[in-house]
């Protein structure tokens, strides 16, 4: 009896379902990046870079290449939210985990969040 | 066990300057072809590249090479093939580039199967042809009957060899 007290008391359920029933043309990712330096800045331009350089590494030219945006970006914290085409999450979520220096010093990206939807992501 | 599968890249060397052409060999030209796609591909492509990849024959007076490669990794090779430019040859950088004539693949029956033999039958095919090309362009009756001779020769050869495959059947 006290089990459906308590049933009764609780909140009603916040989350919602969302089924995507074909395959998603972008992929969002939230990402943080984590330096050695916490005091040290870091542009939108200077983050998107970064990320470029480390796909080159990894995948060359033709990763490089491969189109990707940021659309948000938070200067205090270094979070970002990143969409890329879902044939290049693999590959863009790799080379952020390789990359591991910034300017000499030692950084690595977390990632918070991946979607196929942006509005959870944001 | 499970066999190991692999492409064979027949590519023609085209080099601008002929005398250079009998100084080809196969080490510098693997280098060459390792450095394009780790250029292009960056460390996968390159980390790819070094399992099962090797240059199996340089020919320097034809100007013919035979690149193989695993079957799970040969797009990445074939596709850094046109950013080869240029091969370090005793110190001295010489440009060519290449061109890719025939890939083995899987399932394409007698012409595709992968194998060094079928890129080798092929370019015989392929020299064949390109002799019937040159049939026209020749200007005076020596050079001729020269390609007339070769053409029949050649010919002949695979008539031959088609014969000898016949009886061991």
């Amino acid at each position: 009896k006290e089990r459906t007290d308590i049933k009764l008391k609780m909140p009603p359920a916040v989350y919602e379902r969302v089924v995507v029933k074909n395959s998603p043309v972008y992929q969002y990712m939230k990402v943080s990046l984590v330096l050695e330096k916490a005091q040290t800045k870091l542009t939108a331009v200077e983050f998107k870079h970064l990320i470029t350089t480390g796909l080159k590494s990894l995948y060359g030219e033709v990763g490089a290449a491969f189109p990707f945006d940021l659309l948000t970006f938070e200067e205090d914290t270094l979070t970002a939210v990143l969409r890329i085409y879902s044939r290049g999450l693999v590959r863009l979520w790799s080379s952020l985990t390789l990359l591991g220096f910034f300017q000499q010093q030692r950084c690595a990206f977390r990632v918070l969040q991946v979607s196929r939807t942006s509005s959870y992501t944001l | 066990m499970v066999r190991v599968k692999s492409r064979y890249l027949l590519c023609e060397i085209n080099i601008s300057v002929p005398s250079n052409r009998l100084l080809l060999e196969d080490r510098p030209i693997f280098s060459a072809v390792k450095d394009a796609v780790a250029s292009m591909h960056g460390d996968y492509g390159a980390a790819q590249c070094s399992i099962g990849f090797s240059v199996k024959y340089v020919n320097a007076l034809t100007g013919i090479m035979l690149i193989r490669c695993p079957k799970s990794s040969y797009r990445l090779i074939w596709s850094a093939l046109p950013f080869v430019t240029s091969v370090e040859l005793k110190g001295r950088k010489i440009p060519l580039f290449l061109n890719c004539l025939h890939v083995g693949v899987a399932g394409g029956g007698e012409l595709h199967s992968g194998t060094i033999r079928t890129c080798q039958k092929f370019l015989v095919r392929y020299n064949t042809q390109q002799l019937h090309r040159m049939l026209p362009q020749c200007k005076t009756t020596d050079e001729k009957t020269h390609v007339r001779r070769a053409i029949l020769r050649s010919s002949t050869k695979m008539l031959k060899g088609k014969e000898h495959k016949d009886e061991s059947d």
